[in-house]
C-alpha cells in the first residue's frame, strides 16, 4: 500500500508525454511533504540536478514553481534551493528564469538577513557578472529589487553594480534595468536615489534605443512618487521635458499614457507651473496614436492642476474636438464632460458647450456615442439653465440610426432626470425624451428605459406616473404598432403599479390591462397575465379581483399553449 | 555652348558616364553644379562658392518634413527631391567624390542619419484587420517611402563608390549608428528592407574593423526577437546577410561563432513567428553544418527541443529541415538522440494532420535514413513495426495507407526476424501512441491512484498541506479542445 513517493515521481517523469510531466512537476510538494528534509536534500535536489540538462523548458518552468512551493514545506532549510534555482535564473527561455527569480524570492522570505547579506547577495553578484550569458545579468536585475532592502552592509555593492548594468552595450540588460529603476528605488534611501540613479536614469532617457527610453516612463514617475517638489523640480522635470520632445512617437505615447499619474506625483506646484505646458504640446503632437493617449489622460490629468489653470487646456479642446481622427474626439467628448465640472459654469457654457453639441452631431457613432454621455455630466455640472439648449440635441440623438447612440442618449436622459429632481424642469424638458424609449426600434434601449423606469417614478412620483406616462403607454398599447412595442408598454405598467395605490390601480391600470387580455397576440396575452396578476396584489376591491381572476380563468382555455400555462400558473398562487 | 564643351571635355577625361545623366537631368532642371564643376580646371581646388552651393543642399536635405502629409511643404519638398537627385549624381564623378564629397562625409552622414533614423510609423491599414495567417494581398504602403527611396539610394551609391576609403568611413559606423540602424529592420516596408539590407551588407564587406561589431548588433537583435517580442520584420533580411557571412567564416569555425550558432540560430526556431524567415535561416543552418558537420547533432536535438505545438505549418517545415540535417549527421553520434527522433517520427506519422504524416514518411525514402535506422535496429524496430503495422490497416486516407504498407513491406525486408520479433511482442510503452484516448486514460489510472494516496498521506502529515493543482486535466480546456474527452482524436 505505501508507495515510495520519489519513486511514483520518478516513474512518473519517464513519462512521453510533456504535459504529464508538467502535471507530475507540479506534484512535487507532495513528495517532498512526505520525504522530509534530509531526503528532499539527499535525494529530490540531485535528481533535480539531473532534470536541467534533459528536460523540456515547460518541464523545466514547473519546476522553478515548485522549488518556490518546496521552500515552504522547508523554510529553514530552503537555501539548499538556491543552486538549482541561480541555474534556472540563468536559463535561456524567458518564462523560465522569471519563474526562477519569483522563487527565489521566495526563498529569500524565509532566510535571515545575514543569510541574504552572505549568500544571497554574492549570487546576485555572480549572476550580474555573468559576462557570457546576458540571461543571468536580466535575472540579477530582477532580483536587486525585492532585495536590496535586506542586503544591510552590502547594500552599497549592489548599487554600485546596479548602476554599472545601466551602461550595460547588450540592449536587453539595458531594458531590464530601465524597467526596474523606478522598483528598486522605492528601497533605497532617498540620498542614494538622487546620488546614483538620476544620473543613470538621465543616462537611460537619451539611450539610442526608444525601447528603453520608452521602458525608463513608468520608472520615472514611480521616481518623482519618492521625491519632494524641489527635487523633483530639478531632477524629473527636466526629463519630463527631453521626453515630450522625443523623436520617437512611441516614447512620447508612453509618456502620454503616465501623464495623469505622473502629475499627480510630482504634485500641484511643478504640474501647474509646467506640465500643463508640456502636456498640451503632447496634445498638439504630430502622431495621432500619441493625441489618442494623450487626450485619455487628460480626463484624470485636470484633477491634479488647478482649477485656475485649466484655461490653459480650454482652447486645446476646441483643436481635439475638430481632430481629424475619431477616437481623438471620442476621448475628447469625455474630457469635456470631467472639466465642465471643474471649471466656472459661464465659462464652460461659453467655451466649450458649443464643441460638445457639434461633437453629438460627429459622423463617427462612436464619437456621437461618446458625446452623448458627457451631454449627461456636461448638463448637470452647468445647471438646469443649461438643459434647455441641449435637449434639442438628445432629441436628435434619440433618432440616430445607430441604436448604442440612442442607448447611451437614453442613459444620459435618465441619469439628467435623477440628478435634476426638478418636475418642473423634467416636465417640460427631458420627459418627451424619455418617452422616446417606448417607441424606439431596438430592443437594447426599450429594455435600458424600462431598467431605469423604476428609479424615475420614485423620484417624480405617482402624480407623473398615471398622468403624463400612462397615456403615453396607452397611445402606445392602442395604437397598431408592433407587439414588441406593446409588451414594453405594458412592463411599464407593471412597473407602474408596483408604485401606486389600490384604487388607482384599479381604475386607471386596470382597464388597460384587462383590454389587452384579449389582444389578437398570444405573446401580449401572457404578459398581460402576469401584469394583471401583479395588479392584483395591489388592488382591495373584491369585485374587481373576481374581474381579474374571471378574465384570466378565460384564458385557461386559449388556443395557444403558452398562453394557457400562464394563466394556469397565475391562477395557483 | 559653353555647356556643350564642358561636357566633352569630361568625355576627354574618360568620364562619360555623367552625359546621359546631365542629359536627363536637363528635362527636370539644370544640373547646374555639375556644370560650374566641369568648368573646374584644378580638380584640386573647388572654388568656394560651388563648395557653398554643395553643403548648401547638404544642409537643405537634412531638414525633416512631415512626408505622411503631402499637402505640407510641397515646394521644399520638390526642391528637396531635385537636390537628392544632384547629389546623387555626384557620386558618378570621382572628381568630386574625392573633393568634395569625402572631405564632408560627416555632414553627408549627418544628412542620411537625419533623414533615415526616424521612429518606424506603424502602417495603418485601411480595412479591418484580417485573420491572423490570412495573406494580404494589399501590401502596406509607407507615405514617407518616396522621400525616403533617394537617401537610401544614395547611401547605397556612397558606399559602393569605392574612393571613401574604410578610414574615413570607419568614423562614422560606431556602434549606436549599427544599433539605430538595425531598428530600422523591423519597417514595414519590404523595399526599405531590401535597402537596409544591400547596404549592411557592403557595409560589412567594406569595413572589416567593424565586423565583429556588427556582427554583435546583429545577435542582439536576434536575442531581443528571441526572448522579448517575438516578432521582428527584418528578420529574414538579417538572416540574409548572415548566411553570406556565414559562407565567409573560415574553417575550422571560431568559438564565438559556434556559439552563436548555438545561442542564436538554433532557438530561432523556437519563436512564434519562425514561419516567416525560415527559408532564410535554413540556409543559414546549412551553411553552418557544411563549415562544421559536428554542429548537425545540435541542431536535431534543438528541432526536436522545439518541436511546434499544435501548429501543423511549422511542423511540416520542421521535418524538412530535420531531414536535411539528418543527412549532414555522423551516425555513431546521433545515439542519445535516436529516441526522441523516432518517437516524434512515428507521433507524426500516426497523428491527425496528412501533410504532416505525408512529409514524416518521405524519411523513409531517404537512403541515408534509412542507414540511420538500420543502425539502430535494436530501438527503431520495436517502436516503428508495431505502430506502422497497425496503422496500415486502419489509416482513413488511401494513399497514405499505401505508403505506409510499403513502409511494412520495406522494414520486412530489412530484417524479417527483427521484424516478426517485434510484431509478437508489441511493446506497450510504444503502442500508446496509436492508443485512443479512453485507453491512454485507463492506462494513466494506476499512476494517478498512486498519486490520490500519496497526496492523502500528505495531509495527514501535514492538516494545512493544499492539494497540488495540475495544469493539464481532462476538464482544462486545452485538453477538451483536443478532444480528450470524447475519445474522437489520439492526442500525441
Amino acid at each position: 500500500m505505501s508507495e515510495n513517493p520519489f519513486e511514483v515521481l520518478k516513474e512518473d517523469m519517464e513519462n512521453e508525454e510533456v504535459y504529464l510531466k508538467v502535471n507530475a512537476m507540479h506534484r512535487v510538494k507532495v513528495v517532498a511533504t512526505l520525504l522530509g528534509n534530509d531526503k528532499i536534500k539527499s535525494q529530490l535536489i540531485p535528481y533535480f540536478e539531473s532534470l536541467l540538462k534533459k528536460e523540456d523548458d515547460e518541464v523545466l518552468f514547473a519546476l522553478a514553481e515548485e522549488l518556490g512551493n518546496i521552500a515552504q514545506i522547508i523554510p529553514n532549510q530552503s537555501s539548499c534551493l538556491l543552486p538549482l534555482l541561480e541555474q534556472l535564473a540563468g536559463f535561456d527561455e524567458t518564462v523560465v528564469r522569471e519563474q526562477a527569480v519569483r522563487s527565489i524570492t521566495i526563498v529569500c522570505g524565509f532566510l535571515a538577513d545575514n543569510e541574504i547579506a552572505n549568500t544571497i547577495v554574492p549570487m546576485i553578484l555572480r549572476l550580474a557578472s555573468n559576462d557570457t550569458n546576458f540571461t543571468c545579468r536580466v535575472s540579477a536585475v530582477s532580483l536587486m529589487c525585492p532585495l536590496y532592502a535586506r542586503a544591510g552592509n552590502q547594500k552599497e555593492k549592489i548599487r554600485q553594480k546596479f548602476t554599472e548594468l545601466c551602461s550595460e552595450e547588450t540592449p536587453m540588460v539595458r531594458r531590464a534595468v530601465a524597467t526596474k529603476i523606478g522598483e528598486i528605488a522605492q528601497f533605497m534611501d532617498k540620498i542614494h536615489v538622487i546620488q546614483d540613479l538620476i544620473p543613470v536614469l538621465k543616462q537611460l532617457c537619451q539611450d539610442e534605443q526608444d525601447q528603453v527610453r520608452l521602458l525608463c516612463m513608468e520608472s520615472l514617475m514611480n521616481i518623482a512618487k519618492i521625491l519632494n517638489s524641489g527635487e523633483n523640480k530639478t531632477n524629473i522635470l527636466p526629463l519630463i521635458i527631453q521626453s515630450a520632445e522625443d523623436k520617437s512617437w512611441r516614447v512620447r505615447l508612453a509618456l502620454s499614457k503616465i501623464f495623469a499619474d505622473l502629475a499627480e506625483a510630482v504634485g500641484k506646484e511643478i504640474a501647474d507651473s509646467s506640465l500643463i505646458q508640456i502636456f498640451s504640446n503632447l496634445l498638439k503632437d504630430t502622431e495621432c496614436d500619441v493625441r489618442v493617449i494623450a487626450v485619455k489622460s487628460l480626463a484624470r490629468f485636470i484633477k491634479f492642476v488647478s482649477p485656475e489653470k485649466l484655461n490653459l487646456i480650454v482652447p486645446l479642446l476646441q483643436l481635439l474636438s475638430k481632430d481629424p481622427f475619431s477616437q481623438v474626439k471620442q476621448n475628447a467628448c469625455e474630457v469635456i464632460g470631467q472639466i465642465a465640472t471643474l471649471l466656472p459654469k459661464e465659462y464652460s457654457q461659453s467655451k466649450l458647450q458649443q464643441y460638445l453639441i457639434d461633437l453629438m452631431a460627429d459622423d463617427n457613432q462612436d464619437v456621437r456615442r461618446n458625446a452623448a454621455k458627457s451631454a449627461g455630466q456636461f448638463a448637470s455640472a452647468i445647471g438646469p439653465e443649461a438643459l434647455n439648449q441641449f435637449v434639442p440635441f438628445l432629441k436628435k440623438s434619440m433618432d440616430d440610426p445607430k441604436w448604442r447612440v440612442r442607448k447611451e442618449t437614453m442613459q444620459t436622459i435618465i441619469q439628467l432626470a435623477l440628478t435634476v429632481k426638478n418636475p418642473d424642469v423634467f416636465n417640460k424638458q427631458l420627459e418627451s425624451v424619455f418617452v422616446m424609449f417606448l417607441k424606439d426600434r431596438a430592443a437594447e434601449v426599450r429594455s435600458m428605459g424600462l431598467s431605469q423606469l423604476p428609479a424615475l417614478i420614485a423620484t417624480y412620483k405617482q402624480e407623473w406616473a398615471v398622468g403624463n406616462f400612462l397615456s403615453k403607454c396607452v397611445e402606445t398599447l392602442s395604437k397598431d404598432v408592433g407587439s414588441l412595442y406593446r409588451i414594453n408598454a405594458l412592463y411599464a405598467i407593471q412597473q407602474i403599479s408596483f408604485s401606486v395605490d389600490g384604487p388607482v390601480a384599479q381604475d386607471r391600470l386596470w382597464p388597460i390591462v384587462q383590454k389587452c387580455l384579449k389582444d389578437p397576440v398570444p405573446n401580449i396575452r401572457f404578459v398581460s397575465i402576469r401584469v394583471a396578476k401583479s395588479l392584483s396584489k395591489k388592488i382591495d376591491n373584491q369585485q374587481t379581483l373576481n374581474q381579474i381572476k374571471q378574465a384570466i380563468n378565460e384564458l385557461v382555455e386559449d388556443p395557444d399553449r403558452d398562453v394557457k400555462f400562464y394563466a394556469q400558473e397565475a391562477l395557483q398562487n | 555652348m559653353q555647356n556643350r564643351t564642358a561636357n566633352s571635355k569630361q568625355t576627354a577625361t574618360g568620364r562619360p558616364q555623367i552625359q546621359p545623366n546631365a542629359n536627363a537631368q536637363q528635362t527636370r532642371a539644370p544640373p547646374q553644379m555639375i556644370q560650374n564643376m566641369a568648368r573646374v580646371t584644378d580638380p584640386k581646388h573647388v572654388p568656394k562658392e560651388i563648395r557653398d552651393q554643395f553643403l548648401k543642399k547638404i544642409h537643405f536635405c537634412s531638414q525633416p518634413y512631415d512626408f505622411n502629409d503631402d499637402t505640407k511643404n510641397v515646394k521644399e519638398k520638390q526642391e528637396r527631391s531635385q537636390y537628392l537627385q544632384e547629389l546623387f549624381d555626384l557620386l558618378k564623378e570621382p572628381n568630386f567624390v574625392a573633393n568634395l564629397v569625402v572631405p564632408h562625409l560627416d555632414l553627408i552622414v549627418e544628412m542620411i542619419e537625419k533623414n533615415i533614423f526616424r521612429p518606424l510609423p506603424i502602417l495603418k491599414k485601411t480595412a479591418t484587420n484580417g485573420e491572423i495567417g490570412m495573406e494580404d494581398d494589399d501590401q502596406l504602403i509607407d507615405p514617407a517611402w518616396t522621400h525616403l527611396q533617394p537617401v537610401y539610394e544614395y547611401f547605397l551609391q556612397l558606399i559602393v563608390n569605392e574612393q571613401p576609403d574604410v578610414k574615413s568611413l570607419k568614423i562614422f559606423i560606431t556602434h549606436s549608428f549599427i544599433q539605430e540602424f538595425l531598428e530600422l529592420f523591423d519597417s514595414e516596408e519590404p523595399r526599405e528592407r531590401e535597402y537596409l539590407k544591400n547596404i549592411l551588407h557592403r557595409l560589412y564587406a567594406k569595413l572589416v574593423p567593424r565586423r565583429k561589431m556588427i556582427r554583435k548588433a546583429i545577435n542582439d537583435c536576434f536575442y531581443t526577437l528571441i526572448h522579448e517580442t517575438y516578432k521582428f520584420n527584418g528578420a529574414a533580411e538579417l538572416l540574409d546577410i548572415l548566411a553570406s557571412i556565414i559562407s565567409g567564416f573560415a574553417v575550422p569555425l571560431r568559438e564565438e561563432h559556434v556559439i552563436f550558432f548555438k545561442t542564436v540560430i538554433i532557438p530561432l526556431h523556437k519563436v512564434q513567428t519562425c514561419q516567416f524567415y525560415h527559408e532564410q535561416l535554413l540556409r543559414c543552418s546549412m551553411l553552418f553544418l557544411s563549415k562544421d558537420p559536428t554542429l548537425a547533432t545540435f541542431l536535431v536535438e534543438g528541432l526536436l527541443r522545439y518541436w511546434p505545438f499544435a501548429n501543423s505549418a511549422k511542423e511540416v517545415m520542421f521535418l524538412n529541415e530535420l531531414l536535411e540535417v539528418l543527412e549532414v549527421c555522423e551516425i555513431s553520434k546521433l545515439e542519445p538522440l535516436i529516441p526522441k527522433l523516432f518517437k516524434r517520427l512515428i507521433k507524426c506519422i500516426a497523428g491527425p494532420h496528412l501533410q504532416v504524416a505525408d512529409r514524416a514518411m518521405c524519411f523513409f525514402e531517404n537512403d541515408y535514413f534509412l542507414t540511420i535506422l538500420k543502425s539502430y535496429k535494436p530501438f527503431t524496430f520495436p517502436l516503428l513495426v508495431p505502430v506502422i503495422a497497425q496503422i496500415a490497416d486502419t489509416h482513413w486516407h488511401k494513399v497514405l495507407q499505401e505508403s505506409l504498407n510499403a513502409l511494412k513491406t520495406i522494414l520486412k525486408e530489412i530484417d524479417y526476424q527483427a521484424f516478426d520479433k517485434a510484431l509478437n511482442n508489441k511493446d506497450p510503452k510504444y503502442l500508446y501512441i496509436i492508443q485512443d484516448a479512453k485507453n491512454q486514460k485507463k492506462d494513466r489510472q494506476k499512476i494517478e491512484e498512486k498519486w490520490k494516496n500519496l497526496t492523502k498521506q500528505a495531509i495527514q502529515k501535514n492538516p494545512n498541506f493544499k492539494e497540488p493543482v495540475v495544469p493539464y486535466s481532462d476538464t482544462h480546456i486545452v485538453g477538451e479542445h483536443n478532444g480528450l474527452n470524447n475519445g474522437n482524436i489520439t492526442i500525441l
